[in-house]
């Protein structure tokens, strides 16, 4: 006999919210169906009556685990419509935030995945790290959410001598709680059966469905913005794209451990080889050229795209702003059929939602 | 460094070609937008990552397009049914029984389209007049 089991839109396995209809048959989801849209905002109509710098302020608020990727990317569509080019040392600081987006954001994934299948300790131990690099975020940029660190034609703020030291002491001292994290992530038996072949999304469906960032690289898809069209300062560096081809719940918490190194590896080298001369072009208030140009960029969830529209005018004539939970929750429902109820949190929490950035 | 961006301006029965020789090749759809322009005509552009650079065609002054949900499954579906319901765009082929994210009663009460048409000052004064009314 069939039952719809319905989870959330308010779920305390979900942060954010979303429903999901799950049709099962006894303890098997035979069939699934995601809804969103509970708190869209209208960000991209409100953007239309700001000028570029309340935008960097507004589109930061569209997600508070990304909200360097979303002014960052903004930021560098603008520029692409009027021409202007970021000083290499702004456009190195913006990458050093976004690599150090990246690790808070794995780190804050990895943590919630093990408290949904009940590893608790391993939860707490993987959040202490993780406040390692939020104090370097704070340090940095004044906050632990909403840096505020760009501007177009650059970055806001400095990285003093002092402070580059200290972060790359911090990559220092991350290295063997990430290598003990890695190691329990692979070798743990609690780990490995409540993920291993759970939730699985076969390279196929991935390509098919669109799938990006490294729910897409769990699946054996070899993409990566950075590397594939590089941008800001991303070409001088070398780093690597972990790619597993299981598409299980375990490839998911493999691919996003291994990044953490290669954040860390881009890390170093843009510290080592900061340039010297100034960081942005005086932070001044522009006009938005007519036209328009798409920027993209790899945030923690995957590509993240801008597409803005300048008419002469001070406000965007429009910007349409598209998040990686845009392209993978779709996925959610193939990734759910043939699984138990059980698994289900974990299933749609292994994409690393967001639905705030969803619901802009 | 920045990444490259080309516009390329097409017909209405080049969006399916084009679609399926993308697809063929394994490139990526970034995504689906849509604007008013100057001249107050609807621009509907297709982005596409044939990296380094994102390929936009674009068709302009069309409201109704064919879907290419059945080259690019939900990855194009989902976008088109977020312009049918802000644009009132109509995309051929695409299933708009359920909405995606605006809430039922506002399409109801406002229809499709309202979002990115109507000035904001004047969405908040409907929405005023309307919450007074107890419609919404």
């Amino acid at each position: 006999m069939s039952y719809i089991v319905p989870i959330g839109p308010y779920h305390p396995a979900l942060e954010e919210p979303v429903h999901a209809r799950l049709i099962t048959e006894g303890e098997v989801i035979k069939d699934a169906e995601v809804f969103v849209g509970y708190n869209h905002r209208g960000i991209e109509k409100l953007a239309t009556e700001r000028n570029a710098i309340q935008t960097l302020v507004l589109v930061e608020r569209v997600c508070g685990i990304c909200s360097h990727s979303h002014a960052f990317t903004y930021a560098m569509a603008v520029e692409k419509i009027n021409g202007i080019e970021v000083p290499k040392r702004g456009d190195y600081i913006r990458v050093i935030t976004a690599e150090l987006e990246r690790l808070h954001s794995h780190f804050l994934w990895l943590g919630i995945a093990c408290h949904i299948i009940g590893h608790d300790s391993m939860f707490m131990h993987i959040w202490d790290e993780r406040e390692l690099v939020m104090d370097i975020l704070e340090k940095l940029t004044g906050n632990r959410v909403n840096y505020a660190m760009v501007t177009i034609g650059g970055s806001r703020r400095d990285v003093s001598d002092e402070l580059r030291r200290e972060i790359l002491d911090a990559c220092d001292k991350l290295k063997a709680p990430l290598d003990r994290i890695t190691e329990i992530a692979l070798t743990d038996k609690t780990i490995a059966l409540r993920t291993k072949g759970v939730g699985v999304l076969k390279r196929e469906d991935a390509l098919r469905l669109g799938a990006i960032g490294p729910h897409a690289r769990a699946s054996g898809v070899d993409i990566d913005v950075r590397r594939d069209a590089p941008y800001s300062a991303y070409g001088d560096f070398e780093f690597g794209v972990p790619v597993v081809d299981s598409g299980d719940v375990f490839a998911r918490v493999v691919v996003r451990a291994l990044e953490c190194y290669e954040s860390i590896k881009i890390l170093r080298q843009a510290l080592e080889n900061l340039p010297e001369g100034p960081i942005n072009l005086g932070n001044k208030l522009i006009k938005i050229k007519e036209g328009q140009a798409v920027a993209r960029h790899e945030a923690p969830r995957g590509q993240l795209s801008h597409m803005v529209v300048g008419d002469g005018g001070l406000n965007n004539h429009r910007i349409s702003v598209h998040v990686p939970s845009f392209k993978n929750t779709p996925t959610v429902p193939f990734m759910l059929r043939g699984n138990t109820v059980a698994d289900a949190g974990l299933i749609i929490a292994s994409i690393d939602p967001c639905f705030s950035c969803l619901d802009r | 460094m920045q990444q490259e961006y080309k516009r390329i301006d097409i017909t209405k029965d080049q969006i399916v070609p084009i679609a399926e020789k993308m697809r063929k090749n394994g490139v990526y759809l970034v995504m689906i937008h849509a604007f008013l322009n100057k001249e107050g005509k609807m621009d509907i552009s297709w982005d596409y990552a044939v990296d380094p650079a994102v390929e936009s065609y674009h068709v302009v002054g069309e409201t109704t397009v064919p879907s290419i949900g059945e080259i690019y499954d939900e990855a194009a579906r989902w976008p088109e049914r977020e312009l049918n319901e802000l644009f009132g765009l109509t995309f051929e082929g695409l299933d708009v029984s359920k909405r995606l994210f605006l809430p039922e009663d506002l399409l109801e009460t406002q229809g499709k389209g309202q979002i990115m048409v109507t000035p904001l000052s004047e969405l908040v004064e409907k929405n005023q007049t309307n919450k007074k009314e107890g419609s919404v």
